[in-house]
């Protein structure tokens, strides 16, 4: 419906599609993980970030703050 | 891989713990500054230590990872496809550069469960859970990347779980290699964790453990049924339904010899077979016993492995103890080996006994390729034969037979069997059927250690044995014999028994000989049986012949026994015979044999000579009938020869005196009847000499020779004395060979007899003549004397006395009855067969022409059949038979004949013969010379 498409949009749409796939993947592997979170992460390890210290990363400051806080994260 | 781009990184990282951290309504922005300070710190440092991503950066590794992730979850096929979907979405969009590090990223955020990684776990399950979470980790090797590193890349991040039971790596404890060891404790708690895997819910049974087995497998290799591992039937093991499939087959394994050794020690105990089985059956229980010596070192292992046992570790520590099931099995191993032997032989020998057994067993020890079998075998052979070796020994020593159980190759025949054997007919009685029916050898039963050569030899001497013993009565020397010679015999030991075999062997047979000749004089007997039935001794059998010739022409009906037997003692006491042995005379015998009607006593007469135990053994029965048939044959032989020469010495005494007056009327008849005569004894006479020298002596000297054999045995001279006689029949011309001789013989004999009494007739026909002419000479004398005339007419019609009487056919001729009559000179007899017995005072010179045709017919008769016999004599396959014909024919006066049919042969020479002659050529090389044609 937009516009015809120049490579940005094209972009953005791809990237957009690509997005809401891994947000489905994440969801399907329980990974808690809303879409703003996710784009950052897909960001971060686009950069050069290894995956696994990011998952470390995240597991932890989740299991620090839960702990301590006791909230559910944000959604 | 991607570039780290620092920048970047930082504000998107900044970004992203914005979003994450909570937010803290509460706090102070400094305090939530902090936190958030610190957190980021701590993200930065992260990740930039961390070195590369530990996933094979593939995104279908990857994929497959989070596929097998994301089914394992409730709904694991619907989530797995919708996965896929996505994943071929994704893979299309070119945007992301490494997927794979996103997925990975996703992948390692997930909180689904994952096999290895047991957070969500109960912890209290097992010892280690190593996880991702370094700090939960307490094995010192047991950070992610070292346990990595041993296993193959990805393989912590797949579920080992499978479906199936077995905890696959568990075999490895029990290897033995020792390069092992250091990383056994690695292993063991890899595999502990493997084995922790296993999701709880579907197997949480393993079956009892192996310690357990452990402890009951000495009961189990004894056959006897344990807690775990039970019997439910003697040829059946129950192995619980819940072990893991290696374990259950190597109980499978072990099971072998279990029942091996159940099905085994159940034979050991039963108690039926005969020696030879019991000998097997102890055998057997000796290997059982080693069996269970091999049994009871393995529970000594086991008990002492056991109480190692250290809970703490995997499989309680066993494979550091050093006893497991597999070790077992290979402990086993050879034992199982000797078991299967052991029932395999059990099964063959179920329906074999005796040598058949002992065959068996040996043929294992010989032809077997593996040498343990082989070595089995042996040990084996060396008891079962025992029982067999004292059954030789004892027969071999003693004679006896000791066989209850009917397992040694000689056996007793009973009386049933001998029957059978013989056809139905009785068996031959008296010391015959000791020898030859009492023991038999039955051939199967020979088992193969030793030869067939052997066994006969083994057999004889038992024979022999048994036959001295019991046929001989020499009871004693037997039992000084086997105390002094009886030794062992053992297997194995062959030289040595070889040897005691000959020498028993030589020795029994020389001691049974000996018995034979010097306590029952055989060849006494054998030599007074040729002198007397075979017409040996030539004075005695004249006198008797001469004493007896009277008597016998009387009836049959009218010979009494006494009579005969004086006459036979009074012949032995005016001849050689006196000197023989009284043992010899006693046997002598003179006999009379059945009467029919019409005989006269030649036919009825015989002599016998009694034969008992044991020498009936080779003269059996059967023997002592064909010497009476020779007897008898040889005997009318001799009579004929006596009564022709007896009636030859009359015409040449007469020849000279009476019939020298009458030789005008009689002239011719009696050159006629002196050529016959002489031709006559002359072929009674080649014939008398051919059997007693050549077919007797020779036959004799063939026996002499074959008895004195050094090596002979009782069984030779059992064939020798047979084949003399037989020989002697055969040669005899008494043989039932192709040409009836004996027929043609006898019908010789009597033509022969038959022209004597013609020639007697003759004879007195002469003297009669001979007597008239001498009344009349006389009365002329006394006439002339008186003075009248010499001859008148009525004395050619006077009646003469009438010198023949009518005699019946049946009467013999003989000279010593009484006559009524005053002439000196007996009444002649009539020719025999005018039918009709004119008692009319004829003259004599009216019966002449019928005598002389009679003559004439006799003696054609005679020489026809001559012929005969010549021709069936030269066609002979015998030698001596054929020499017979030659010397019977030496002027080739005869022509034999070969006859072709049964009708009369054709006559000598004058007449066209009306059947076919065949020229015979006579052995000699002179030339033959040609019968007539066939015209």
């Amino acid at each position: 419906p937009s516009p015809p498409a120049s490579s940005q949009d094209v972009k953005r749409k791809a990237a957009r599609e690509v997005i809401d796939i891994l947000h489905e993947i994440a969801t399907l592997l329980n990974t808690h993980l809303d879409r703003q979170q996710l784009s950052y992460c897909v960001s971060l390890i686009e950069n050069g970030a290894n995956p696994e210290a990011l998952a470390n990363v995240i597991r932890k400051l989740r299991s620090e703050y839960d702990a301590s806080s006791g909230e559910g994260e944000a959604e | 891989m991607a570039t780290y781009n620092k920048e970047r990184v930082e504000h998107a990282l900044n970004e992203l713990l914005v979003r994450i951290l909570p937010e803290d309504p509460n706090d102070e922005d400094e305090v939530a500054n902090e936190r958030f300070d610190e957190a980021f710190e701590y993200a930065i440092e992260e990740l930039e230590t961390a070195g590369d991503p530990s996933v094979v950066p593939d995104i279908n590794h990857v994929a497959s990872l989070i596929d097998k992730r994301v089914s394992r979850d409730v709904n694991g096929a619907q989530k797995s496809a919708r996965f896929h979907n996505l994943l071929s979405r994704l893979i299309s969009q070119p945007v992301l550069n490494q997927k794979w590090r996103m997925l990975h990223f996703l992948n390692q955020l997930s909180e689904l469960p994952q096999a290895e990684h047991a957070e969500t776990r109960d912890a209290a399950r097992m010892p280690i859970t190593p996880t991702k979470h370094a700090h939960t980790n307490p094995l010192p090797t047991g950070s992610p990347a070292f346990k990595d590193a041993f296993s193959r890349p990805g393989l912590s991040h797949i579920p080992v779980n499978d479906g199936s039971p077995k905890p696959s790596p568990r075999p490895a404890p029990a290897e033995p290699a020792d390069k092992r060891r250091d990383r056994r404790a690695t292993d063991a708690s890899k595999e502990q964790s493997a084995e922790a895997a296993p999701p709880e819910p579907t197997y949480l049974l393993l079956g009892p453990s192996e310690p357990a087995l452990l402890r009951d497998l000495p009961f189990t290799l004894q056959g006897i049924s344990s807690t775990n591992l039970i019997f439910p039937s003697s040829t059946a093991l129950k192995l619980p339904p819940t072990l893991p499939v290696p374990l259950i087959s190597l109980l499978h394994t072990l099971a072998e010899p279990s029942l091996l050794y159940r099905g085994l020690s159940d034979f050991v105990e039963s108690t039926e077979g005969g020696l030879v089985g019991q000998s097997f059956r102890s055998a057997l229980g000796m290997e059982l016993r080693s069996y269970l010596g091999l049994v009871a070192t393995l529970e000594g292992q086991i008990k002492r492995a056991l109480q190692q046992l250290d809970e703490s570790q995997t499989h309680h520590g066993l494979g550091k103890a050093g006893v497991t099931l597999k070790r077992c099995v290979i402990w086993t191993r050879e034992a199982t080996m000797g078991l299967r032997l052991m029932s395999l032989m059990v099964e063959e020998s179920k329906t074999k006994k005796g040598g058949e057994l002992i065959s068996l067993i040996h043929s294992f020890s010989l032809s077997h390729g593996d040498p343990y079998v082989g070595a089995f075998a042996e040990r084996l052979l060396a008891h079962v034969t025992r029982p067999f070796y004292d059954m030789l020994r004892q027969w071999i020593y003693d004679g006896e037979l000791a066989d209850p159980f009917g397992e040694f190759f000689v056996s007793e025949q009973s009386e049933a069997e001998i029957f059978e054997a013989n056809n139905g007919k009785e068996g031959k009685g008296g010391a015959t059927s000791v020898w030859e029916d009492k023991y038999k050898l039955s051939t199967n039963m020979i088992p193969t250690i030793i030869t067939e050569d052997f066994a006969r030899k083994v057999f004889l001497i038992g024979k022999s044995l048994n036959f001295i013993r019991y046929g001989c009565g020499d009871a004693a020397w037997v039992d000084t014999y086997s105390r002094s010679a009886s030794k062992e015999l053992r297997y194995g030991d062959t030289a040595n028994l070889e040897q005691s075999i000959g020498d028993a062997y030589k020795t029994t047979m020389a001691r049974l000989i000996d018995l034979m000749e010097k306590k029952f004089h055989l060849f006494e007997h054998l030599q007074a049986l040729k002198s007397y039935l075979l017409l040996g001794s030539g004075d005695f059998i004249a006198v008797l012949m001469e004493s007896l010739s009277s008597t016998l022409d009387r009836p049959a009906n009218t010979q009494y026994r006494h009579t005969l037997t004086a006459q036979l003692e009074h012949a032995v006491r005016n001849s050689n015979a006196q000197f023989d042995s009284p043992d010899v005379l006693r046997r002598l015998d003179s006999r009379m044999l059945e009467l029919s009607h019409g005989e006269i006593g030649w036919d009825v007469f015989t002599l016998e000579y009694k034969i008992d135990a044991p020498v009936d053994v080779i003269v059996t029965t059967f023997g002592s009938k064909q010497y009476l048939k020779v007897f008898n044959f040889l005997w009318r032989v001799k009579r004929v020869e006596f009564a022709l020469s007896s009636t030859w010495r009359r015409c040449m005494t007469g020849a000279r005196g009476v019939l020298g007056t009458v030789s005008d009327v009689f002239g011719s008849d009696w050159k006629k009847a002196r050529c016959a005569i002489s031709e006559m004894i002359h072929f009674v006479n080649q014939l008398q000499y051919y059997i007693l020298f050549e077919v007797i002596e020779s036959s004799w000297n063939e026996l002499q020779s074959s008895l004195r054999k050094p090596e002979s045995t009782l069984d030779d001279l059992i064939t020798a004395h047979a084949r003399y006689l037989t020989n002697i029949t055969r040669k005899g011309l008494l043989g039932s060979s192709g040409a009836d001789f004996t027929g043609q013989l006898h019908e010789l004999l009597k033509t022969m007899l038959g022209f004597r009494e013609a020639v007697d007739g003759l004879y007195g026909c002469s003297v009669a003549e001979f007597t008239r002419r001498q009344e009349v000479a006389a009365k002329i004398e006394t006439r002339t004397a008186a003075g009248r005339w010499g001859v008148e007419e009525k004395d050619a019609e006077s009646a003469s006395p009438d010198p023949f009487s009518s005699t019946g056919k049946a009467k013999g001729k003989h000279r010593s009855t009484p006559s009524a009559t005053s002439s000196p000179f007996p009444p002649a007899l009539m020719p025999l067969n005018l039918p009709n017995n004119p008692l009319s005072s004829s003259n004599q010179l009216d019966i002449l022409p019928a005598l002389r045709k009679r003559l004439a017919s006799l003696l054609t008769d005679f020489r026809a059949r001559v012929n005969v016999l010549l021709g069936d004599l030269a066609h002979q396959p015998d030698v001596d038979m054929r020499w017979l014909a030659m010397v019977m024919n030496f002027n080739d006066v005869y022509q034999p004949v070969r006859r072709r049919r049964k009708a009369a042969p054709g006559t000598k020479g004058k007449d066209a013969g009306r059947e076919r002659e065949k020229e015979t050529p006579a052995p000699q090389t002179a030339p033959g010379t040609a019968a007539a044609a066939k015209g």
